[in-house]
């Protein structure tokens, strides 16, 4: 077992290691392993701040740790849990393979224990389908992916910019930065974490983790990630939106992340597509056509998916987290911030911007 | 349709597919097929969810049956002719475009002439295929006319079979031009200093490369050097068409114009404010014109069953032809999809419903009665419910 595997857990070299070293999941839950603890802290951390949490000093422990995750989350079973822990999974992923990429000299490379740009690709099989445009694949600054990797990772995704249309497509293939490639790649790893989920767990391994189930489900529920809120306070909006609002209305350009962390806020917390383009119009350049078209997107009525708004991790790498109060200390997400301040607010004192503005 | 006429057409099938030469879809014991038979009630049901197994060869099953409409799922499956999709275990599916002239913003039903709406298709149909070879680099493309009112295109490069419903939008979307949004059609780079949101510190490029971005480029460059060409009033009338853009703008944007042209070529747009607001406009205009108007469900249904080439279109007597890519400016469907069988004889029809027509090189004006008309435009005619077949 090597270090690399620890990190990446969902590579097939790490899962053959598992294998090779013939460790037995039923004694490792039986006998509480540390990696049953790191194994909760990985699922519990994908639900707090959407990535897996600390990784364990053991190499062994982290490894195995994976496994477990995965168990938990299987007898949980939960849509919600499942989606966010393989977000959870990539972002950390991400994180690690993006740092160890920009330190990465080729000399380090041949050492093994370091992942090069091209292990990762071939480990989702996308190599033979992306190019670099110019010099080796390591050092190029863009590449070209055929169209079809393409869309099977970022159909669906994230903003208007990743759209195939407003891509330079051109012979089958699109252009992309290094940063946006190893977007893709962080999705394959979303989508290779989410695969086979939920597992069929035997009761030799579901039964002792009655304490660590129990557990998950409590956060869910505190979380309560499913409530709907509907109602619509702009003065209590977390001071994100607010910023983000307020360019809006005085007709300030926004660029497409923060454009969609707005709309997506505004469409999670109930308003329609019809409010928020009311919500918007005192800005005419903002245009009517396109905001019903990417409300209707985010709310999943012209796409399978439906989108969630940002967490403040995401705000802040995009630069759209400001004015940060005392509330922001003590959440991760802005919709968190919405509910707590709603739920701290005194009920008569809250007006819905909707009925106001039907008086 | 009256009995005798639907046991004529359905004998003179007959007569055509033992004579016809069929080349069938690659993989096609792999695929669903469909037809539906000259029968007498007024809904048509299609018998479906057959395999070849079922069928035997399909230019035996053809000549046996002689059904009025035939078809092959784009889908390739496990058990092709189980009853249902869950059941038939989908493996890959074929990218297939449908030009309809219904659908044709281009094409006014009930005054464009049939002739006139297949010309709109084929339009369409180029610039379709622009983007499927241009921009979608395929190579394995198979042209079809429908028979009908339209075209089909039929894509079976190797990268696009496994693609699921959601990519296949995106292609859908990205061929009509739906979702194209100038900002992020745009790349942005901050110039010098801090980015700041509005901070004015930004260079805004199209893409000259390829995509949409380099059609918009294409287009803009076009229209400004039409601009510069014309003289200086008749320039700022037309540019004072466009949604906001005043005297003063339209003078700044052409002077900005004339003086960074070399900068627009390479496709920095972000030389003047007003500029910007022309660019924008223009992005709309290569939307509008250059998109191909196919019939997104059939291309993002990756079980769709689609007429089979070779076959005969039973709502017109029409073949379904493929067409070799590079006949495609000579092919002409009121007389290249006119099937030989029908060609040399003529025969008795009673016409119900009398017009004009054009068909296999030649014009007919026909009223309300009985005619002796060549057999190619009596099953036309017939197939479409405007004749039935007279004693001979």
């Amino acid at each position: 077992m090597k270090p690399l595997h620890a990190r990446y857990p969902f590579m097939r070299a790490a899962r053959e290691a598992v294998e090779a070293a013939e460790i037995d999941l039923a004694t490792v839950v039986q006998r509480g392993d540390p990696a049953v603890e790191r194994g909760l802290d990985r699922v519990e951390s994908a639900l707090e701040d959407g990535t897996v949490g600390e990784p364990h000093r053991q190499t062994r422990v982290e490894l195995l740790s994976y496994p477990v995750a995965r168990v938990l989350v299987s007898i949980v079973d939960e849509a919600v849990l499942t989606r966010s822990y393989a977000r959870a999974e990539a972002a950390s992923a991400h994180e690690r393979f993006t740092d160890e990429l920009a330190s990465t000299t080729q000399l380090q490379s041949t050492s093994g224990d370091s992942l090069t740009l091209r292990e990762l690709l071939a480990e989702f099989e996308l190599l033979e389908h992306v190019r670099p445009e110019a010099g080796p694949l390591e050092e190029a600054d863009r590449y070209w992916v055929e169209v079809g990797p393409y869309l099977d990772l970022a159909a669906g995704q994230w903003g208007e910019e990743w759209r195939l249309v407003n891509r330079p497509l051109t012979d089958g293939e699109v252009p992309l930065e290094e940063s946006e490639l190893l977007v893709l790649c962080r999705r394959a790893v979303e989508q290779r974490v989410e695969s086979g989920l939920p597992l069929t767990v035997p009761d030799a391994i579901a039964e002792p983790l009655g304490d660590e189930v129990a557990q998950l489900r409590e956060t869910l529920a505190e979380l309560d990630l499913t409530r709907d809120i509907d109602t619509v306070v702009p003065d209590l909006f977390p001071p994100c939106m607010r910023a983000l609002l307020d360019q809006i209305q005085k007709g300030e350009h926004l660029e497409h992340h923060s454009r969609f962390a707005i709309t997506s806020f505004l469409t999670s917390i109930g308003m329609s597509t019809d409010e928020i383009v009311e919500l918007y119009e005192i800005n005419p350049g903002f245009g009517e056509e396109m905001t019903r078209y990417q409300t209707d997107h985010i709310r999943g009525e012209t796409s399978p998916t439906e989108y969630s708004t940002p967490s403040c991790a995401t705000m802040q790498s995009y630069g759209d987290c400001v004015n940060m109060d005392d509330r922001c200390e003590r959440i991760s997400h802005p919709m968190a911030y919405y509910e707590d301040a709603l739920d701290e607010a005194d009920e008569d004192e809250v007006t819905d911007w909707r009925e106001s503005q039907e008086s | 349709m009256e009995e005798r006429t639907r046991a004529y057409l359905r004998g003179r099938f007959g007569d055509h597919y033992r004579r016809a030469d069929l080349t069938p879809p690659p993989d096609a014991s792999e695929r669903e097929w469909g037809y539906i038979p000259w029968t007498s009630s007024p809904g048509t049901t299609m018998v479906r969810h057959r395999s070849l197994l079922d069928l035997g060869s399909i230019e035996d099953f053809l000549a046996r049956e002689r059904p009025r409409h035939v078809y092959f799922s784009a889908g390739r499956y496990d058990d092709p002719s189980a009853s249902s999709m869950g059941q038939k275990g989908w493996r890959s599916s074929d990218l297939v475009f449908d030009l309809d002239a219904d659908h044709l913003p281009s094409v006014t039903p009930g005054e464009d002439t049939y002739a006139e709406m297949l010309a709109s298709c084929k339009d369409a149909l180029r610039k379709l295929l622009d983007f499927l070879e241009t921009d979608f680099g395929f190579e394995q493309l198979t042209v079809v006319f429908s028979g009908g009112r339209g075209y089909h295109v039929h894509v079976r490069d190797e990268g696009i079979q496994h693609l699921d419903r959601e990519s296949r939008r995106e292609i859908v979307d990205y061929v009509r031009g739906i979702g194209l949004e100038f900002d992020a059609l745009v790349e942005e780079e901050a110039v010098g200093g801090t980015a700041g949101r509005s901070s004015p510190a930004h260079k805004r490029t199209l893409t000259t490369e390829g995509g949409w971005s380099g059609r918009a480029h294409g287009h803009i460059m076009d229209t400004v050097e039409a601009l510069l060409a014309s003289d200086e009033s008749a320039a700022i009338e037309r540019l004072t068409e466009y949604d906001g853009i005043g005297d003063g703008k339209a003078a700044a944007a052409l002077r900005a114009m004339r003086e960074n042209t070399d900068q627009l070529r390479a496709g920095n747009i972000d030389i003047h404010p007003a500029f910007v607001s022309v660019a924008n406009a223009l992005v709309e205009e290569v939307v509008e014109g250059d998109n191909a108007p196919i019939d997104e469900p059939v291309t993002t249904d990756t079980n769709r069953l689609i007429r089979l080439p070779g076959s005969l279109h039973g709502g017109s007597g029409l073949a379904v032809r493929r067409i070799d890519r590079d006949e495609l400016d000579a092919f002409d469907p009121l007389v290249d999809a006119v099937p030989e069988t029908f060609v040399g004889h003529d025969i008795t029809v009673e016409v119900t419903d009398g017009g004009q027509i054009e068909l296999y090189g030649d014009s007919f004006t026909f009223a309300e009665g009985v005619h002796s008309v060549p057999e190619y435009l009596g099953v036309f005619l017939m197939a479409r419910g405007r004749a039935e077949k007279g004693q001979e």
